[in-house]
């Protein structure tokens, strides 16, 4: 699936399915698409459960080169609601011309 | 000769002749003797005598009188069934003030009631008009001997003149019975036989009915242009059927407390007229009024006027029905939640409970139940519930409400409850059902939303009332200046005293002084949202939820601590919430304005509201 996004940065929100032993990469998995890579710069220095969202690159193989990541809670605050997510992302990509997301390239 | 059993038919040739044929009937004997009779006697024995004389004046000693239809003429009854109107004679009187009752409408157009034929008068009700006329409703009547075995006109009879009439009811009943209304009969309803309740028609007024109350409304009363006034109604049964009562001001004083639901009553002379069926589900055609006339007395002899009568709709069937159908129902209650406390807008408290019922059809609906039927519900081991005049509505799709005037009736004695209890044990129980009415979000359904930008563009608060909507808007900018005033320091009191500038305090509502008072806040805020901003006034609850702090604090700080009042009017900008509002047009010396009020504050359902927004955005598309 993240092959027709090689080479394009992705905001990527997934539930955190493993974390490799090594805190470089986790692997995300929602049930619909099979499990995505992601790897880090760095490794990690927390404990990594629950939606993430995961900003990068998508690589050549099909992993993800992240970026930067975010823990999105479901328990703390206003709880993250996934399945809402995905509903509000239909609306966006059926939408583009009232949701003109995208990067400005300068020069 | 031995005796026997005698046929004996009376033959009318000529007046004051009859020919009898008398048949003695054995197995081997027939013979047949004619007698000519020219006494006129024996063919009014055929007639009950004086029976026109008792009908008129409303005896009770009558037994199934027999009469002969001299003449029936058909009346043009316009929009509703045509009437009949008959001559009886007894032989000897004739009276031509007999209507035949709707009921008995199709023996006239059979022709079965002809002139000259014989009639036994099985069930009548004698009424009497304002003018002292009598008039003898035929309720039930049978005719022993069709036209045209009869010869002719049976005797000379005369038209029955009363002793005195025209001159009103105190000297209708003329020299001979000579009794003042006062002292009339002491059997209930005075003249009146008992009639049946699908009798009734707005043509008599004299009239008893004998009926239990299965439905006794509260008392409502009203205030508006034309002054106040109350009314209260119930629905009365009897074996024929049942009726909507409704009594008004001084009626209301005089019966109801006499009224329980339960009881039998004999009523007479209320008002018929034609049923508003928009306020009740009842099969009649008419419905009735208590007036100054009417009379309403308990009845010990209650055996055979049933309990209730209900016209039962399937769960199921709601769905086909329109929104504010009065309808009755029974179920299974399936579930059911605690009572609930809610404001009207008139500031009174009123308590609710809502329950979902089931039936055999599988289907689910909610029920509503207000004020004390709601407190004292209790729905603990699934029981059954009867509502008799629940109101349908399309809340949620389809839901029910008892209303003011419906009968909520609590594993009732009724066939339908045991069916449905066997079908619940066997099976309902383990069915989930599916429910008619949509779960509710939590922004408690039936929201008005709209956004600022809508007060404009709509004209919100331009119509003769106020409107009231929700919106989901910012505050970003709150005027400390006057937000807060000193009120009196009692209970239910929050008017501004007036500083007497001797430590007291003065209340001109209370009539009283107080040596000190209560900081309460109005609030003057500005909120606005992606299209429009609005001002709005905040009083004490919603102030405080904005701000976070208690107006006594407030007022505190104020005193004594500028910076830090200061500083929680600065933290309280840039938060947003859902603000339900009260808009209307005032105007002063000329001037419209707006004006906006804050009934409530709450905060922000992000998931409701996201659903709402993605649901509208859908919306908006599909009507593309």
């Amino acid at each position: 699936m993240l092959s027709r996004y090689i080479s394009r940065p992705i905001c990527f929100v997934r539930r955190v399915e493993k974390v490799h032993p090594t805190g470089n990469s986790f692997s995300l998995s929602d049930g619909d698409w099979s499990a995505a890579s992601v790897e880090l710069n760095e490794p990690l220095d927390e404990e990594l459960s629950g939606v993430v969202e995961v900003l990068g690159m998508v690589s050549n193989k099909g992993t993800i080169m992240a970026s930067a990541y975010n823990i999105l809670r479901e328990d703390k605050g206003i709880p993250f609601n996934l399945e809402l997510y995905n509903e509000v992302l239909k609306v966006i990509h059926d939408f583009p011309q009232h949701y003109p997301f995208g990067i400005a390239t300068s020069g | 000769m031995n005796s026997s059993r005698v046929q004996a038919y009376i033959w009318r040739h000529r007046r004051n002749t009859a020919t009898v044929e008398v048949r003695l009937s054995s197995l081997e004997l027939k013979h047949t003797f004619f007698f000519t009779l020219h006494s006129y006697k024996l063919s009014f024995n055929m007639l009950t005598k004086g029976a026109i004389e008792a009908l008129t004046k409303c005896s009770n000693d009558l037994q199934n009188p027999i009469l002969q239809l001299v003449n029936i003429r058909k009346i043009d009854g316009g929009s509703g069934p045509a009437r009949f109107r008959l001559m009886m004679s007894d032989g000897q009187h004739s009276m031509s003030s007999f209507m035949l009752s709707t009921q008995l409408n199709p023996m006239a157009e059979d022709n079965r009631l002809a002139p000259n034929c014989i009639c036994q008068l099985k069930r009548s009700v004698t009424n009497v008009l304002k003018d002292g006329r009598r008039v003898v409703v035929i309720l039930d009547m049978e005719v022993v001997k069709s036209a045209d075995e009869v010869a002719g006109k049976i005797g000379e009879p005369q038209p029955y003149v009363e002793g005195s009439m025209n001159k009103g009811p105190s000297r209708a009943f003329g020299g001979k019975m000579g009794m003042p209304p006062s002292a009339m009969p002491s059997t209930p309803g005075g003249s009146s036989k008992i009639v049946p309740i699908a009798s009734l028609n707005p043509y008599q007024s004299k009239w008893t009915i004998r009926a239990r109350v299965t439905n006794k409304s509260g008392i409502r009363t009203w205030s508006n242009s034309r002054g106040d006034g109350k009314l209260f109604s119930m629905e009365i049964v009897d074996e024929s059927g049942e009726i909507r009562v409704t009594a008004f001001t001084q009626e209301v004083d005089k019966f109801y407390s006499i009224i329980e639901t339960g009881k039998v009553f004999y009523i007479s002379k209320g008002s018929l007229k034609i049923a508003n069926k928009q306020y009740s589900s009842l099969k009649n055609d008419y419905e009735m009024t208590l007036n100054g006339e009417s009379t309403i007395i308990p009845c010990e002899d209650t055996q055979d006027v049933p309990m209730v009568q209900c016209n039962f709709v399937s769960i199921a069937d709601l769905q086909a029905r329109e929104k504010d159908t009065i309808l009755d129902v029974i179920g299974v209650c399936k579930s059911v939640s605690d009572v609930t406390r809610l404001n009207t807008k008139n500031n009174r408290e009123v308590s609710k409970r809502t329950l979902n019922l089931m039936d055999q059809s599988g289907k689910l609906v909610e029920v509503t139940l207000w004020g004390e039927e709601a407190e004292t519900f209790d729905g603990s081991g699934q029981p059954i519930l009867a509502i008799k005049g629940a109101k349908l509505s399309d809340y949620g799709g389809r839901s029910l409400s008892a209303s003011f005037s419906s009968t909520v009736m609590v594993n009732p004695d009724i066939p339908e409850a045991y069916k449905l209890r066997g079908w619940y044990d066997k099976e309902g129980h383990s069915m989930a059902g599916q429910s008619l009415t949509e779960a509710r979000t939590g922004g408690g359904g039936n929201t008005n939303w709209k956004t600022l930008a809508d007060i404009k563009t709509e004209h919100l608060g331009h119509g003769d009332k106020a409107d009231y909507f929700s919106c989901i808007a910012t505050i970003v900018y709150i005027r400390k200046e006057n937000c807060l005033y000193q009120a009196c320091p009692s209970q239910d009191c929050n008017k501004k005293v007036v500083d007497q500038q001797n430590g007291m305090f003065r209340c001109e509502k209370c009539d009283k002084e107080f040596p000190n008072f209560k900081y309460r806040l109005i609030l003057s805020a500005n909120i606005a949202d992606y299209g429009d901003n609005q001002w709005v006034t905040c009083f004490q609850e919603s102030a405080e939820a904005i701000l976070g702090q208690n107006a006594a604090y407030l007022g505190q700080l104020k005193d004594s601590n500028e910076a830090a009042f200061e500083e929680i009017f600065q933290q309280a900008n840039f938060h947003t919430f859902v603000f339900r509002n009260r808009v209307k047009l005032e105007t002063y010396n000329d001037e419209s304005r707006i004006k906006a009020t804050v009934m409530e504050v709450k905060t922000v359902d992000h998931k409701e509201y996201s659903k709402r927004l993605i649901m509208n955005i859908r919306k908006m598309a599909s009507a593309q």
